[in-house]
């Protein structure tokens, strides 16, 4: 970390300050009481602490001001500067801002985050604010200890040690410092190789990678392609054994069929060789059969020839009766064809007479009608405009009657209107009083306030000449006070121990001293001076014993001077060096104070003091006044304000009129103003009640009004309507419409009897119609029957002919056959056969019935089943073609032996892998372990230093693991810190620190931290921080330069800091940077 | 007296997959190199006839490079040439998407002396008194036998017959679903000689019978498991009847050797051997060594596998940890100046590695072999802070 600026305000006795620092040692420099130490815990508590803490209390202003407000800059590495301002209070503020180049600031956090995103950005072990162990107050750890330390405290950080930190990253930072630079090459050099084979294969969390190029993906996708291969063609190493071994399992069933088949076709031989001859024994047989049945054949022929002759004799007598029985038939049909022709010529002429008679009749009945619904139509208009003109006269009458009453509604609702007026007037008037009087009222106030105003003017007037007053006194006091150029009080006691010490000193060299001085000449002009006052010009003329304790000064003119010093070489060299300090620390404070000892300086002081105190009473009073007069200064605003008001309201109120209502406010008693508006709030009240009644009248008015002209004018227009409709009945109205009455009932009789005449018709015609139609179906009936016995007649003859015609063409075709057999030759070759027949040999056995056919199935079973398998075989042929058999098989080899490879590689490469990250954790493990000791690395260091620094009187200093201190060693003991002496203590650690800064390359605040070390260890720091100072950074408080910077390295007239070597020292004039109070 | 060369199984275009990759190419390569040896051969033997019998190509549809490369190494070879019969194989089947189809440019590129066994009735008279009867393979499997479709010998016909096909012989499991060849099928057709292929290693099957019936083996091997690959077959027919002379002859570059080590000094022996270059090794590292050993060992293996900036002296090496076991306990091995922190983590490990649980011995063993070889690595670097 490294500070680049702090602005203050308003920060304990600081009202700003502005510092820039460099980027080495900066050194800030000041008298006591300048505000350095409250510079130093600015910046703690820029880091440290919450901007609402209680902490902060004693930085609050005791004059006011606002509240403290700190910004610092830092950097915690390059391009990550970041700038935190509080402003610290219970209303406070905390924003942190980062920034890339130290211009442009972007806001990371703001609020209570503020303080947890520090701790995290500074990593000096210290709690988020809240979390557990936090405590209250300025939060510290064993580095903020180290690092920024208190004036109070500058040994501080050998009291305390990492075991008391809460938080752990104080001591994992040391750690990481302190194990990089304590790393041996070769072991860094391993570490890396291991490293990089660790990266090959391992994420960042330590998971094995499976990114693509990794060692771990790259074996893994090996195995899986591999796998994939083998499992691709165990696939179709399965697939095809299925197919292979399905195949020689066909192979082996058609092997096995074939056998069968050679077995059933020489069975079905043997069973066809029976078969042969059992076939030729039965032809034998079948022959011999045949012979004999040819001559049975012929005999029985000779005998059909006889009965066919008897049977065709017997049916012609039949044929000749059944024709006479169809000739009677036929006749008959003939008298019952006669019968229909004349019912139906009978029927025909009866309907044609019937209808003419009724459609003259029914024409008649239909003229009637017709007349008498003219009648009743005609009778029934004139009753109906009978019955409207009776309901017009009715509306007119009821028309008028309702008007009648509508007239005196509306005198009723004028009436109200009228009174409803006249009530509203008065309670308007009511509350336009009220108003008046409120007006009254107003202006009495307005008075009232006018006359207060011009009293806090005129207060106001006596606390500016107050303060005008004690302001010229403090100014006078000021000017005093700042007349007087004076350190603080704490400034004297130092200065008085340097007195006594050079006093002493001087004593030392008070041997006595004695210079005779003789002139040669008449008269010597000589300056003498004795023990350092400052000399006198003396004229002598003889002999002069010039005396002295230690010092004795002669100038002879422009001769020559003579300065003698008693004492021995080392005590003048003491008092020299005192005087030098003399003239540094305390010369220009008497100087500046205008005064020639510490006593005067002590008198100018304590006046300082006095005039400070009157000074002080004088500012508390003067900020009294000023507050007060702050809170009268619109006074005269309002002044001017309340006498407008009170001539506005005034404004054009009648002369005389604000008497008559003050007198009536006056009557009021206590206070008018609840009076009236109580009184107001009535008179509103009647007014809006009356205002709404008189509203209701005025609209129930205009409403009966408005219905009272509708109803006239359709009164109007309902007399005329039936004026014009009784003009249409000159005999009256009621004998019209009885009349009408009369002839609509003598034309519905009419049209009723019309009405039963005509159905009376039509029931005649139907009954007529219904008697013929029965006639002529009668009449159908009989000749229909009549011609079917004439059919079956001449069926029953037709049948007759056939059979006898059949019969006798049999009888031809016996005679025929019987003409072509010869008897004679049939029943010789009947003999031959039967003769042959016992001739054939004999089968060895009968063959059983389906015996041979069961053979033949067999064998075409057998021979399908083989046809089968073929197929069945060239299937498998095909698929076998698709699945590769025995390339497949040693492509599934080649693949197994790849995958097995592949995964042996896997499990070497995991294992070697594993080992690796086994190697690297184990190696950490160890370097940790060994760095663990922090006390042990930061130890040698420290012992350095101060080894050097001490002419090697301390041996060595022993830190713990968690760095606290145990002590130094001196002849080979162990002393405690405790032991040494205070300035060697606080060189020790200032050392300590500043070796912890070193390490952590980090800023390192040392508030006069060096006060009890003597000039030559000044002189050995001063060239250490030089050095130091272009590594990292060290900011420096102290009240004495000399002992940080040379002369020329401090800043003159008004510069406020001064750079020098190159830049990496900068000196602060602390009086310059910094306003007080 | 005719002479004929009998091969088959080049297996072009077949791949590795469980060597590494520049041995894949290596082993790839020379399946097609071969090819140029076998024809010198054939030259130098003046043999009538070159008989490939099938599995010229691993796949009937090889990458282009394989029968590009094939055709030019025909086409490179001086005229006249002894006429080539390439008959397709099981592995490479003739099928209308395969290499040997008629459409296909690589019978394009073949020149006039090589023949494609393309039709199931192939015949080709070498000379006016022999002549050849060949069949393809159609599928990738079948049950047929190849043999017994050739043509029986017609009465009086005096003449050499050669029959050449592709299958499994009657001795050979699953041989029924591997175009399957009767032993005696040669003699059941009436033929001098029967050229087959299929098995890898050189092998007569009929010693018993007046016809030959061969495998040449594959000229190349292709496994370690191939213990008589690396031939062709030098045929001698002399006249019909008299059984012909069938000798192998070597054609192979690689040697496939399995070689076991089962100490350090047989491991060392190892680099002595003659025609490392032209080995196939498989080392199996059965032994027990100690860290200085193992890093010897793990030098003598760089040096016979070579790295990225070396050749290795074997041609191809593949080695067999499995059987590998490193000794507990030798950590005196490391130098005794080493940083403190190297000192304890060495400590650390060797007290893991003798511990009790065997993962984390096995790791922990490792692990210090690993410490101790980078040490020795970096040896010259480190100088004398070692």
């Amino acid at each position: 970390m490294r500070l680049h600026r702090l602005k203050v305000n308003n920060f304990g006795g600081i009202t700003n300050a502005d510092i820039a620092f460099g980027p080495g040692l900066n050194v800030l420099f000041g008298p006591n009481d300048l505000g350095k130490s409250t510079i130093a815990d600015a910046i703690r508590l820029a880091l440290l602490l919450p901007h609402a803490s209680t902490t902060c209390e004693p930085y609050v202003p005791w004059a006011g001001g606002g509240d403290p407000v700190v910004e610092l800059t830092f950097a915690t590495e390059e391009q990550r500067i970041w700038r935190v301002r509080k402003r610290f209070g219970k209303s406070g503020s905390s924003v942190l801002e980062e920034s890339r180049d130290g211009n442009d600031f972007d806001e990371v956090d703001r609020g209570r985050a503020v303080d947890a995103k520090l701790r995290e950005v500074v990593r000096w072990g210290i709690p988020e604010p809240g979390g557990s162990g936090g405590g209250r107050g300025l939060p510290s750890s064993f580095l903020s200890t180290a690092l920024l330390s208190t004036q109070a405290d500058v040994s501080a950080v050998l009291t305390t040690s990492l075991e008391a930190d809460i938080g752990g990253g104080g001591r994992d930072r040391i750690a990481a410092a302190l194990q990089a630079i304590a790393q041996d090459p070769l072991f860094l050099l391993l570490l890396r190789k291991t490293q990089e084979r660790w990266d090959e294969a391992y994420t960042e969390k330590g998971n094995k990678s499976r990114a693509k190029g990794s060692v771990f993906a790259g074996a893994s996708e090996r195995v899986n392609q591999a796998r994939d291969e083998k499992e691709s063609l165990q696939k179709v190493v399965d697939e095809s054994e299925v197919v292979e071994q399905g195949l020689r399992k066909l192979i082996a069933e058609r092997s096995g069929r074939e056998e069968v088949e050679t077995g059933a076709a020489e069975r079905l031989h043997m069973l066809e060789t029976l078969a042969a001859q059992a076939e030729a024994c039965k032809q034998a047989a079948d022959q011999a059969r045949v012979a004999l049945e040819a001559v049975d054949r012929i005999k029985q022929l000779a005998d059909d020839v006889v009965a066919s002759e008897r049977s065709l004799a017997t049916l012609t007598a039949s044929t000749e009766r059944l024709e006479a029985g169809r000739d009677l038939a036929r006749a008959a049909v003939a008298v019952a064809a006669e019968t229909l022709k004349s019912s139906e010529a009978e029927a025909r002429s009866a309907t044609l007479a019937a209808e003419m008679t009724d459609t003259v009749a029914r024409q008649q009945l239909e003229l009637r009608k017709a007349v008498a619904d003219r009648a009743a139509t005609a009778a029934q208009q004139a009753l109906g405009s009978a019955i409207e003109t009776q309901k017009l006269v009715d509306a007119a009458t009821a028309a008028e009657r309702e008007l009648t009453q509508l007239g005196e509604q509306a005198t009723d609702a004028r009436e109200e209107a009228a009174k409803r007026a006249e009530m509203l007037a008065v309670a308007q008037a009511a509350l336009d009083h009220c108003e008046e009087l409120d007006r009254g009222l107003a202006i009495q106030l307005a008075d009232r306030h006018l006359a207060n105003c011009e009293t806090e003017v005129a207060k106001k007037t006596a606390l500016a000449a107050d303060l005008v007053r004690l302001s010229v006194e403090r100014d006078s006091l000021l000017t005093r006070r700042k007349r007087l150029v004076v350190p603080v009080a704490a400034f004297l006691p130092p200065l008085r121990k340097l007195e006594k010490d050079l006093a002493g000193a001087r004593a030392s060299l008070g041997v006595g001293l004695v210079a005779t001085v003789t002139p040669r000449q008449a008269r010597l002009e000589l300056r003498l001076g004795r023990d350092g006052i400052v000399p006198i010009s003396e004229v002598i003329t003889q002999s002069l014993d010039a005396e002295a304790e230690s010092e004795l000064f002669i100038g002879i003119a422009d001769v020559a001077t003579i300065q003698v010093r008693g004492g021995k070489p080392d005590a003048r060299e003491y008092v020299r060096s005192l005087e030098d300090r003399w003239t540094l620390e305390a010369a220009p404070h008497l100087t500046a104070a205008g005064v020639q000892d510490l006593v005067g300086l002590e008198e100018k002081i304590e006046e300082a003091r006095d005039l400070e105190t009157q000074l002080a009473s004088l500012n508390r009073e003067i900020n009294n006044l000023q507050v007060q007069t702050e809170a009268l200064a619109e006074t005269e605003v309002l002044l001017r304000e309340a006498a407008l008001r009170a001539s506005g309201v005034r404004e054009g109120l009648a002369e005389g009129m604000f008497e008559s209502l003050a007198s009536e406010l006056q009557r009021m008693g206590g206070d008018p103003g609840v009076t009236l508006r109580s009184r107001r709030q009535r008179a509103s009240g009647e007014v809006e009640a009356a205002r709404k009644a008189s509203a209701d009248a005025a609209t129930a008015q205009m409403l009966t009004l408005e219905r009272e002209r509708a109803l006239r004018e359709r009164r109007d227009k309902e007399k005329a309507a039936s004026d014009v409709a009784l003009s249409r009945f000159p005999e009256g109205l009621s004998v019209a419409a009885a009349n009408a009455q009369a002839a609509l009932v003598a034309t519905k009789a009419e049209l009723l009897t019309v009405t039963k005449d005509l159905a009376s018709v039509h029931s005649a015609q139907d009954e007529r119609a219904r008697r013929l139609d029965e006639s002529v179906r009668s009449a159908r009936e009989a000749e229909v029957k009549s011609r079917a016995a004439v059919d079956a007649a001449e069926r029953a003859h037709t049948d007759a002919l056939t059979t006898q015609a059949l019969e006798g063409g049999r009888l031809a075709e016996l005679r025929k056959r019987l003409a072509s057999e010869d008897l004679v030759a049939a029943e010789t070759t009947a003999h031959s056969a039967l003769a042959a027949s016992a001739a054939l040999p004999v089968p060895e056995r009968s063959l059983v019935l389906g015996e041979l056919e069961a053979a033949r199935a067999a064998l075409a079973t057998v021979r399908e089943d083989i046809t089968n398998i073929d197929r069945e075989i060239q299937r498998s042929q095909g698929a076998l073609e698709q699945v590769g058999g025995a390339v497949a098989r040693e492509r599934l080899y080649a693949a197994v032996e790849a995958f097995d490879q592949a995964e042996r590689h896997e499990r070497e490469l995991e294992a070697d892998y594993e080992a690796w990250k086994l190697l690297l954790e184990t190696m950490k493990e160890a370097d940790a372990a060994q760095a663990s000791n922090l006390g042990q690395v930061l130890a040698p260091a420290i012992t350095k230093q101060f080894g050097m620094l001490t002419a090697l009187r301390y041996q060595g200093v022993q830190l713990t693991a968690q760095l606290g201190t145990e002590g130094v060693l001196v002849e080979g003991n162990l002393r405690s810190y405790e032991r040494i002496s205070v300035g060697t203590r606080e060189q020790l650690s200032t050392l300590y620190r500043l070796c912890l800064g070193e390490y952590l390359r980090t800023a390192v605040v040392l508030d006069d931290q060096l006060v009890q070390s003597d000039e030559p260890r000044m002189d050995w720091f001063r060239s250490l921080l030089a050095r130091n100072a272009r590594t990292f950074q060290i900011v420096v408080f102290t009240c004495r330069p000399g002992d940080y910077l040379s002369t020329s390295s401090m800043p003159t007239g008004e510069t406020v800091y001064v750079d020098s070597d190159d830049g990496f020292i900068r000196a602060f004039d602390m009086g310059r940077a910094v306003q007080r109070r | 007296m005719l002479r004929l060369l009998h091969t088959a199984d080049w297996h072009l275009g077949k791949r590795f997959p469980s060597f590494p990759e520049e041995a894949q190419k290596k082993l790839s390569r020379a399946r097609l190199e071969v090819v140029s040896t076998i024809l010198d051969l054939a030259r130098r033997n003046s043999v009538a006839a070159v008989l490939c019998a099938g599995d010229l190509f691993d796949d009937p549809s090889p990458v282009p490079a394989f029968w590009e490369g094939l055709a030019r190494i025909f086409q490179n070879r001086p005229t006249p040439h002894p006429p080539v019969f390439l008959v397709p194989g099981n592995h490479d089947p003739l099928t209308t998407e395969s290499v040997w189809d008629r459409s296909h440019p690589f019978r394009a590129r073949l020149p006039a002396w090589v023949h494609v066994v393309d039709r199931d009735d192939f015949t080709y008279e070498i000379t006016p008194e022999a002549v050849l009867y060949a069949r393809p393979c159609r599928s990738k499997a079948g049950e047929s036998d190849l043999a017994m479709a050739l043509p029986a010998r017609a009465p009086g016909d005096t003449r050499l017959r050669i029959g050449c096909v592709h299958g499994s012989t009657f001795d050979i499991e699953g041989h029924q679903t591997n175009f399957p060849i009767r032993k005696d099928a040669g003699v059941l057709r009436g033929l001098d000689y029967l050229a087959i292929g299929d098995t890898h290693s050189f092998r007569d099957v009929t010693h018993d019978l007046p016809v030959p019936t061969v495998y040449p083996g594959a000229p190349e091997p292709t496994s370690f498991d191939e213990s008589g690959a690396g031939s062709v077959a030098l045929v001698a027919l002399f006249r019909h009847g008299a059984r012909p002379r069938v000798e192998a002859e070597a054609a192979a570059f690689w040697r496939w050797r399995d070689v076991r080590c089962r100490d350090m000094n047989e491991l060392r022996a190892l680099l002595t051997t003659r025609e490392l270059e032209r080995q196939v090794i498989r080392l199996h590292l059965d032994m027990t060594v100690s860290l200085a050993e193992e890093s010897e060992m793990e030098r003598i293996l760089r040096d016979l596998q070579g790295t990225e900036a070396t050749h290795g002296r074997a041609g191809v090496l593949v080695v067999d940890k499995e059987k590998l076991r490193r000794r507990v306990g030798s950590v005196d091995a490391f130098p005794d100046h080493l940083p403190q922190v190297l000192k304890e983590t060495v400590v650390r490990l060797n007290q893991l590695a003798e511990g009790t649980d065997d993962i984390a011995r096995e790791s922990a063993t490792r692990a210090l072999s690993h410490l101790y070889d980078l040490l020795q690595r970096q040896e010259s670097q480190i100088g004398s802070a070692v």
